[in-house]
């Protein structure tokens, strides 16, 4: 992992210490009889790692999809900060700052890793637009893909295609995609998905000097030790609701999260 | 070279209409839209220039001007209508919508000129005007296929949700397509009729749609090439293989069979594919130091002797 040495260009839109970023109030989505999310309430402050625990199916890669608006809400309100954004179309979100990465890689097959990271940084303030950008436009935009390439160890692989990188560099390519957008709250379903214990210390170190730079997130992850790790501030799900919140080390040890993980059998084991 | 233009002056223009035919197809498949509309433009292009000639004495180049702004926009209303359908659904849809404008023109009465169509509709165009038209289209859509237009255009083909959020109105992209399709057809339809004088609602049939998606399955969906190589193709098969005489129809069946299994890029994916290849393969060469040097790719195919 290159160092990350380069100057944030996006300090304008990182909000202020301890500011709210992100506010949901008993965000649900059902679909038919099937409560995906139910009634969960969170808040996201600036410069801190969130992280959203729970089993398989437990609601949180939804969770993510109705902060982005990518699945409509049966009820709540969601606020950005301060500004409420829960009846705005989904491709709006991005020029509001918000970034985000999916559960499984999605990037376009038949293009090179530049033109990848490039899509991201092109969406920042853009919102749905089809003209061309200016000449200076273009110049921000190259110079951010160049540094979220470098910052996410992608450097000299540029003009690779997705097929010629490995699921740990092709998981990359969609972080260095997400920051070169210079997002106010990065969203990272399972960024480490797939990859080996020093790819995942990259990552990790990599979000750490992110949040040192002020940039909220929000992390979704099964690896429970990476998230206590990681995150200032968890939040673990079961069946759609949110079982617990809180310091990471006090909501691995909650009883509904151990028994959410272990059954109760195992936490009487454990 | 002059006595074989002119003895092929109409395969060379009916290559270039039918590529702007081809186009009207093709522009709304690279952004994920399976949409025909351009083909009903097509007839709406014809028709208007036709019309506009016959009955109100208009100018070559208002004829087409008025037919290309007509295409567009009743490609447009048509987009607007039917912009929650998505794949065969859509498709079928403005199949259906290409065969509507084939009955109205057959009821149009002296307007249309009824079955018999119109006749007399001889426009001042030239291979220099159609050549003209065509370059100022495939540089247009040459900056759709490549830099942020070309990468936004193949998120909205590749993943709407990624596109999205990506921040790119993805239902305003096939709007768009829409609208550029149905240009493109009424650019198409209007110099052919102008060309040819005449136009009968047996020429704005579903043979065109079978003809367009043809060209891009055997040519290429993904550039304006491959709609050029499979117009080149298609255009002048009948020419190259006079000598097949009535088996004509079994050789273009099994060659778009052919292509359509095994080469599902078409002609310039395939070709396209190789060269990255082959420029994969050169990289890899060039980053081992201790890599034997590429050999030609004639020895490597002669194998050991």
């Amino acid at each position: 992992m290159a160092a990350s040495t380069a100057a944030t260009t996006g300090d304008e839109r990182r909000a202020e210490p301890e500011a709210t970023v992100l506010r949901a109030d008993d965000v649900a989505v059902h679909f038919g009889g099937v409560k995906a999310v139910d009634g969960v309430s969170i808040t996201l402050t600036a410069g801190r790692i969130f992280g959203v625990l729970g089993p398989n199916g437990s609601g949180k890669s939804t969770l993510l999809a109705a902060l982005t608006r990518l699945v409509p809400l049966t009820r709540g309100r969601l606020e950005f900060q301060g500004k409420p954004y829960d009846t705005v179309r989904p491709h709006t979100i991005a020029a509001r700052g918000v970034a985000r990465t999916f559960q499984t890689v999605r990037i376009l097959p038949g293009r090179t890793v530049f033109d990848n990271v490039a899509l991201g940084a092109e969406s920042a303030g853009r919102p749905g637009s089809i003209g061309r950008a200016g000449k200076a436009e273009r110049g921000r935009v190259r110079q951010r893909v160049r540094t979220a390439i470098e910052r996410t160890g992608l450097s000299g692989k540029e003009r690779h295609r997705p097929d010629e990188l490995s699921y740990g560099y092709q998981r990359r390519v969609e972080i260095a995609r997400a920051i070169a957008s210079e997002p106010t709250l990065l969203l990272l379903d399972e960024p480490t998905a797939g990859m080996n214990r020093q790819e995942r210390d990259d990552i990790t170190g990599l979000l750490d000097d992110l949040r040192g730079e002020g940039l909220t997130q929000l992390l979704i992850e099964h690896d429970v030790q990476m998230m206590v790790e990681a995150c200032d501030h968890l939040f673990a799900m079961n069946f759609g609701e949110l079982i617990a919140d809180g310091e990471p080390e006090s909501v691995v040890r909650h009883p509904a999260v151990q028994e959410a993980y272990l059954g109760t059998q195992g936490r009487a084991h454990a | 070279m002059t006595d074989w233009y002119f003895s092929h002056i109409v395969l060379v223009q009916s290559t270039l209409t039918t590529l702007l035919l081809a186009l009207s197809v093709q522009v709304p498949l690279r952004a994920g839209v399976f949409s025909f509309a351009g083909v009903g433009c097509y007839g709406i292009g014809g028709y208007l220039a036709a019309i506009g000639m016959v009955h109100y004495g208009l100018s070559t180049a208002s004829a087409i001007l008025l037919a290309a702004a007509a295409g567009g926009i009743a490609a447009y209303a048509l987009g607007l209508l039917i912009q929650r359908l998505t794949g065969l659904y859509l498709a079928m849809a403005t199949v259906a919508f290409t065969l509507i404008i084939a009955v109205v023109v057959v009821n149009g009465g002296d307007l249309t000129g009824g079955a018999a169509g119109l006749f007399g509709a001889l426009g001042t165009l030239d291979t220099g005007h159609l050549l003209a038209v065509v370059a100022v289209v495939v540089v247009a859509l040459t900056f759709t296929e490549i830099g942020p237009l070309g990468r936004r255009v193949e998120a909205v083909r590749e993943d709407p949700e990624l596109a999205s959020a990506m921040g790119i109105d993805v239902a305003r992209y096939r709007r768009a397509t829409f609208a550029v399709s149905g240009v493109l057809g009424g650019l198409s339809g209007s110099m052919t009729v102008l060309l040819r004088s005449t136009v009968t609602p047996d020429d704005i049939n579903f043979h065109l749609v079978v003809l367009a998606l043809t060209i891009i399955i055997v040519g290429g969906s993904r550039s304006w090439i491959g709609a050029f190589v499979g117009t080149v193709i298609f255009v002048w098969m009948p020419e190259v293989l006079a000598f097949v005489g009535e088996w004509e129809d079994v050789v273009y069946g099994v060659l778009v069979a052919a292509a359509a299994v095994y080469l599902p890029g078409g002609v310039t994916g395939a070709a396209m594919d190789g060269y990255r290849r082959y420029r994969r393969k050169r990289r890899e060469a060039q980053s081992s130091p201790d890599a034997p040097p590429p050999q030609p790719a004639a020895a490597a195919a002669g194998g050991d002797r």
